[in-house]
């Protein structure tokens, strides 16, 4: 029983004061830029920007998880309601998220934005990172219709880049991508960003043939497949580290949704979703390669830790030959 | 032109045919048509065009919508449906804070 209008003012309130969905510590979001080696924004370099949602993905889970602990959906109600009325309130939230089981979903995070930055360098490119602009883009206030306070950031995000001389922006994963390529020029006036996913630069001619060898199916993320046009992409950089890959049932434009994006909203409805996906990938691999966190993180729960099953990121697969 | 009357146009272009429904995630998994693009569809055409205040079960409907846009693909008239849910729920969150309304998802599932 989640109110969606509580939910995303909870989200907003938390995106407008402190960046971040949550007020999680920036250390958290940027940390990872400073282990790969990443330099202050220069001119002409690409910037990467994560949009936090990688490194949020942990705490995401954790949230899902702790409000399907209760059986009485009023309880996880109340507690969003009082999240969104008392200014402590998403404080102590982020208290109760912080487990040892959270940290290691960030340090997992860290390693995936790692070897995406390996991937780029190795393809010949040398991308920068905008430390303080770094911020969530606030895609699901979009997707819960809170227009003007997710116009608020994607302004504020578009202005912070701006000021650090940005011009060309490097997306991780198809929220933020879509967001920043498709959404932001409709709220921000003078929109100058030149926006493409990671799996859009590289060259997959140019990365390395050493790597694992192996079958494996790709989950395609409906925003690359449907809005990006992102398919062919991230098979060829597959390919190029020698794996073969075996379609699903659905794939490519026709690929089926893994129920992420209702998971806060409707966990059961979602839980569903992601068992049908996960079933239809597993049929042909059972190492899954997903190009997106939540995909990754709701076909996991989904998976409910079955030893048979691998699913893992494309950087974790080919990001560290 | 306005997001509502850009809404209107859209939804009133639904011929019914249901070829949406096919590739629906929520529909397979959800308890009846509502949690499928033509129902969401219907339902938008009675908010925005026919004023009616959405039920319980219809804001269930909306706020499920993956916006996956698989019912995109389908549609012969060319609706952009997951665009039109999107553009839906900002004109019923006013809707809601305006007249006091209380939405709560609790969906409706499918017997397994």
């Amino acid at each position: 029983m989640v109110d969606p209008l509580r939910l995303g003012r909870m989200l907003a309130d938390n995106t407008l004061r402190h960046g971040y969905p949550l007020p999680v510590d920036p250390q958290v979001i940027t940390g990872w830029a400073a282990e790969a080696g990443l330099p202050q924004p220069r001119p002409g370099r690409p910037v990467v920007f994560t949009g936090a949602l990688y490194q949020l993905t942990p705490y995401i889970e954790a949230l899902v998880e702790l409000v399907g602990r209760f059986r009485d959906p009023r309880i996880p109600s109340l507690g969003l309601r009082l999240a969104s009325s008392l200014p402590w309130s998403s404080e102590l939230l982020l208290t109760l998220l912080e487990t040892p089981e959270v940290a290691r979903g960030v340090r997992r995070a860290w390693g995936i934005l790692g070897s995406i930055a390996r991937l780029l360098r190795e393809a010949g490119m040398r991308p920068a990172y905008a430390w303080e602009a770094d911020l969530y883009s606030g895609i699901m206030l979009y997707d819960l219709g809170m227009d003007e306070e997710f116009a608020q950031q994607a302004q504020r995000v578009h202005k912070l880049l701006r000021e650090r001389g940005v011009e060309k922006v490097i997306t991780l994963d198809p929220h933020t991508t879509h967001a920043l390529r498709d959404l932001y020029p409709r709220y921000v006036d003078g929109y100058g960003l030149e926006v493409q996913s990671y799996l859009e630069v590289i060259d997959p001619s140019l990365i390395s043939t050493k790597g694992e060898a192996g079958e494996v199916t790709i989950h395609d993320p409906c925003l690359y497949a449907r809005k990006a046009g992102v398919v062919e992409q991230p098979r060829r950089i597959l390919a190029a580290r020698g794996l073969r890959i075996r379609e699903p049932q659905m794939s490519g434009v026709n690929t089926y949704c893994c129920g992420g994006p209702i998971e806060g909203l409707a966990p059961r409805l979602s839980r569903r979703i992601a068992e049908t996906r996960l079933s239809q990938l597993e049929r042909a691999s059972k190492t899954i390669v997903t190009l997106c966190p939540i995909c990754n993180a709701n076909l996991r729960a989904a998976a409910g830790g079955r030893g048979d099953l691998r699913i893992l990121d494309l950087a974790e697969l080919v990001g560290n030959a | 032109m306005e997001a509502r009357e850009w809404l209107e146009q859209e939804v009133s272009k639904c011929v019914y045919c249901g070829f949406c429904e096919a590739v629906c995630p929520t529909l397979h998994a959800g308890g009846h048509r509502g949690y499928g693009p033509r129902g969401r569809i219907n339902i938008i055409k009675k908010i925005v065009r026919d004023g009616e205040e959405p039920t319980p079960e219809a804001l269930n409907s909306l706020y499920t919508c993956l916006l996956c846009g698989a019912c995109d693909l389908q549609c012969p008239v060319g609706i952009r449906i997951a665009q039109a849910i999107r553009e839906a729920r900002p004109l019923v969150n006013r809707m809601a804070q305006e007249r006091g309304l209380r939405i709560t998802i609790t969906p409706a599932l499918k017997r397994t």
